[in-house]
């Protein structure tokens, strides 16, 4: 028993990492975990670090691997700690969380270069969750760096695995920097099989297994509620919601209502979706043929449910289905880049009689609530004759009153829409449209919040408009007898310049420090080539590629097909790598002169360029002689150099070789004045 | 590993083997002087990298799954990279000329040492490019149209010619996923003296009856230092070593006596063969180092009496080769 444990401990002695390998191990498992590390909460993040320290500490002091007990508890403790903080290892962040808490575990016992190769190795299968949460340019970037540290870290540990049977390493030809220049080669090298593997690879039309829950950080995007603020959150936020590129007309920005949740149910702060709504499909829907829009719009994933679209929708993309209320609801929530074709109806509306139920849930109000606002519609009431009167009589008050458009408004508290119809007068569009919607409630007249994504920003090159999570808005809906439901922005009628301009230009102050107008115009720039990032590879799957394969005439490619095509591929790839290229490089080697001769070349080319023609057949020095016949230039240079240049020929010194270049660079030939 | 033992194994383990011997002989033998073709080189993923590929089919499954594209172009990136590295493997070891193998002969116990001479006559470099009959033993990079020499070592155990076992040139190069290899059948062989025995009885000398030893004083050879004395000739002051103990020194001198001794197998009754072989090394070892001069004499043949490095090679040699 003694002897095996002997025998194995000295057999694990030869592979012990050093250094250099170390470090290099660290600094990949570092780079490639430092995006999940910067999403976990404060305690794990530290809890992460620990053992990267430790062992970093141990690399630097020559110290030994923790004891085993030490190590076991260590990761027992750690995973309590993070399936306590996540509640389970489910869901996207949290798996990745333990794999990359367990891995920094593996630091602690990371000595060997086994080990080290499944710390590299596993990093690598880290940086491809990455993408799980992120497949933006800057984070592909960033992956391919990480790939580049691991790639330099295997063959750091190729060389010390190899070396170690010397009892000194050779002095490291291998520079560290010739190494990452490597690794960059063999990546391009690479690049063009992982490309025709990317294209011709049998994808899977459904997953096989189920995506996970709350695979992103957090729901993005509108919610399922509305309560004051909740839209001034996303004012923030300048990532995109979703592209649009329009085939034919672009609508005004004054008509771009993208609409996306609607709320029927208010509790006096907040307004919710109501079951009914949101269960009911639509009764009448516009009619495809008559949309005046259609486009294609790229929706980036919200963890939520709501499909975007112009009012009103003509189509049903595949996978969702339209409510009552002309939601557009995807089965199944959107944890990644979707594509859908749409069409838009603008002038719709549907007339028929609205059903009881219905009518009474879009004029429920919490009792109790809000008297001063129930004064005064009652007041108005005795004044106007028509629905419609009231609803012009509501958008004149907040037209003439002093109310402000703010992105900076007081809190309130019980009786909201008291509070901001007499008191604070300040508010955004989030305010005006539940106050307007209780107001119309109130008057007896059927009324709904919509929230949605108001304008865009419509690239002058790339032809699509840009819809970010800053232009969210949320406007009402009421029913008018004789027009159905009809859109009223009660914003409009307190800043015209949001329907405008759009919510940012709109603002006179400055949302945050950084908020400048060139820095939002160059990230507009950017998002153009994210956008066709995007289009044409993010979004690639089983239907593109076949569509792909359909343009080339190659018509419905079976799995069988592909992967013959994708032996030939590699095939192909392998005879260029083995053959192709050694012979390339001989040919082009064969055109490489040999230093001297270069040098030589071109002194005589400054010699002809001065007229100065000798035979070919002449030797070094008759040309010399010729030369110095020719040119007012001193004799002793033109004959050092020829001296240089023989010296150089028949007994090599990289001295003479230097002196010589620097000569030929400084000779200048004149001719004579004749 | 030599090629007779493995025979004599049973199971999975000789199949292995044999078929591994059979491949070696049906590609080989590839004796030196050679220059490693495409034929020559074996490339197969080590362990690590048959692990690395499972991690990938995983990768590729998720990625799959997820429709997740960036996930699987750096699935298919890494796959495609394991993939070059293993024709760069190939690309490393492929070319190289094995010129040569030297060994210097050995006593037995010692380690018998070959120097194999290997030149990159290709314009790229190669790296860790490791020998070793079965593990590595020795490592090296090679430069450009670089000559380099790398050394195995085996045990020796017997003595006379010891032919130098199949070995394999190796590289893991880039990344240590594939290695490729080649096995070489040196015609090399180390010849191994006899151990020397370590007590032995003293010297046959038969010098002109006077003691063994060289007389000291006035004659060609140095034998060592000794202080100053008056009457030292000047010429014999060894000045340098003066200098440094900043004391006069002069070199001592002696004339080798004439004394020869007949270093006979029929002296050594009583010991069995190998050990008389053994004192009989040690015998020529000790005559060499006083610089005696001296003859061998064994049952079938003998070396006539003689002096210096030649005689004892001649000596060493007979003694390693007689007959068993």
């Amino acid at each position: 028993m003694t002897s095996l444990f002997r025998r194995r401990k000295k057999r694990s002695a030869i592979n012990l990492l050093d250094q250099q390998s170390s470090l290099w191990v660290i600094a990949t498992l570092v780079f490639s975990m430092l995006p999940q590390w910067a999403s976990m909460p404060v305690h794990l993040m530290l809890i992460t670090l620990l053992p990267v320290v430790w062992r970093l500490l141990a690399a630097f002091g020559h110290w030994k691997p923790m004891p085993m007990l030490v190590r076991v508890l260590a990761a027992a403790v750690a995973v309590a700690v993070l399936v306590l903080t996540y509640g389970g290892i489910m869901g996207r962040r949290a798996a990745v969380s333990m794999l990359v808490l367990m891995l920094a575990m593996k630091l602690l016992e990371t000595f060997t270069i086994r080990d080290a190769r499944v710390v590299v190795s596993l990093s690598l299968f880290v940086c491809a969750t990455q993408f799980l949460f992120s497949q933006e340019l800057p984070m592909i970037l960033y992956i391919v760096a990480c790939v580049l540290t691991a790639l330099t870290a295997l063959m750091v540990l190729q060389r010390r695995e190899a070396f170690q049977v010397l009892p000194e390493p050779p002095e490291s030809s291998h520079q560290i920097r010739s190494e990452l220049g490597f690794g960059l080669r063999l990546m391009l090298m690479a690049l063009p099989i992982g490309i025709a593997f990317f294209m011709l690879f049998p994808r899977w039309g459904s997953p096989l297994w189920g995506m996970p829950e709350n695979a992103l950080d957090a729901k993005t995007g509108l919610s399922d509620s509305m309560s004051p603020g909740s839209i001034q959150g996303l004012f923030m936020d300048d990532s995109p919601a979703f592209r649009v590129s329009f085939q034919g007309d672009v609508p005004r920005q004054s008509e771009m209502y993208w609409r996306g949740p609607v709320f029927w149910d208010f509790d006096g702060a907040s307004w919710k979706s109501s079951y009914l709504s949101r269960n009911l499909p639509a009764v009448k829907k516009p009619d495809p043929n008559k949309a005046l829009f259609r486009y294609e719009v790229q929706m980036e994933p919200t963890e939520q449910r709501w499909l975007f679209a112009l009012d009103y929708p003509a189509l049903t993309p595949k996978g969702a289905r339209m409510s009552i209320d002309y939601q557009l609801i995807s089965r199944r929530s959107i944890t990644q880049l979707r594509s859908y074709t749409m069409a838009s109806d603008p002038l719709f509306s549907d007339k028929s009689e609205l059903p009881q139920v219905i009518r009474r849930t879009a004029v429920e109000l919490p009792k109790g609530f809000n008297p001063r606002t129930r004064q005064l519609i009652s007041d108005w009431q005795a004044e106007t004759a028509s629905d419609s009167e009231m609803v012009a009589r509501a958008l004149r008050y907040f037209n003439q009153q002093q109310f402000h458009y703010t992105l900076n408004p007081p809190l309130l508290s019980d009786d909201t829409v008291d509070e901001f119809l007499f008191d604070t007068r300040e508010g955004f569009c989030e305010h005006y449209a539940s106050a307007f919607t209780v107001m119309m409630r109130m008057a007896g007249i059927p009324a709904r919040v919509v929230t949605g994504y108001m304008g865009g920003w419509n690239s002058e090159f790339g032809d699509y408009t840009l819809v970010r999570q800053s232009d969210a808005h949320a406007w009402s809906e009421v029913w008018i007898k004789g027009s159905g439901w009809t859109r009223i922005d009660p914003t409009a009628a307190v800043a015209p310049e949001r329907v405008e301009r759009g919510s940012v230009s709109s603002l006179a102050e400055r949302r945050y420090f950084f908020d400048f107008e060139w820095l939002r115009d160059s990230k507009n720039a950017f998002d153009l080539l994210q956008r066709g990032w995007n289009q044409w590879v993010i979004a690639f799957d089983a239907g593109r590629q076949s569509s792909m394969f359909s343009q080339f005439g190659w018509g419905l490619w079976g799995a069988g097909k592909l992967v013959v095509a994708l032996m030939v591929v590699l095939l192909l790839a392998s005879m260029c790598f083995v053959w192709l290229l050694p012979w390339l490089m001989k040919v082009f080697a064969a055109r490489q002169l040999d230093p001297v001769q270069r040098e030589w070349l071109r002194f005589r080319q400054k010699l002809s360029k001065a007229n100065i023609e000798a035979p070919d057949s002449s030797t070094p020095t008759e040309l010399a002689g010729i030369a110095n016949s020719q040119l007012k230039y001193s004799g002793n240079v033109i004959n050092r150099i020829v001296e240089l240049y023989l010296h150089c020929r028949y007994s090599a010194s990289a001295g003479e070789l230097n002196e010589l270049s620097e000569m030929v660079q400084q000779f200048q030939p004149r001719r004579l004045q004749t | 590993m030599s090629l007779t033992s493995s025979t004599q194994r049973f199971g999975l383990v000789a199949l292995i083997e044999r078929i591994k011997e059979r491949v070696r002989k049906t590609r080989g033998p590839l004796t030196p002087p050679v220059t490693l073709e495409y034929r020559h080189v074996f490339v197969m993923p080590t362990k690590f990298g048959v692990c690395f590929g499972f991690l990938l089919v995983l990768m590729l499954l998720g990625g799959l799954n997820f429709n997740n594209n960036m996930a699987l172009m750096l699935v298919f990136l890494l796959g495609a990279m394991t993939q070059m590295t293993s024709l760069l493997a190939y690309r490393n070891l492929v070319g190289l000329r094995i010129d040569n193998i030297i060994s210097d002969a050995v006593f037995c116990g010692e380690d018998a040492r070959f120097k194999i001479f290997i030149s990159n006559p290709g314009r790229q470099k190669r790296y860790t490019l490791s020998a070793g009959f079965k593990q590595a033993q020795d490592c090296r990079d090679f430069n450009p149209s670089a000559r380099e020499s790398v050394t195995l070592h085996m045990p020796s155990q017997k003595r006379g010619w010891v032919a130098m076992p199949v070995f394999r040139l190796e590289t893991r190069f880039p990344l240590g996923l594939f290695k490729a290899w080649s096995w070489i059948f040196p015609n090399t062989s180390c010849l191994v003296y006899p151990e020397p025995a370590k007590t032995f009885p003293p010297l046959p000398i038969s010098g002109q009856g006077e003691s063994g030893q060289a007389k000291k004083g006035d004659g060609d050879q140095v034998h060592g230092l000794r202080k100053y004395q008056q009457g030292d000739s000047r010429h014999r002051i060894a000045w340098r070593a003066s200098a440094r103990h900043d004391k006069m020194y002069s070199l001592e001198m002696e004339t080798p006596r004439d004394e020869s001794c007949e270093l006979n197998w029929d002296l050594l009754q009583g010991y069995d063969a190998e050990s008389r072989l053994s004192v009989l090394t040690a015998w020529v070892l000790e005559a060499d180092r006083r610089q005696l001069t001296y003859s061998l004499k064994m049952p079938l043949e003998s070396i006539a009496t003689g002096q210096g490095a030649g005689q004892r090679v001649r000596c060493l040699e007979m003694l390693a080769l007689y007959p068993a």
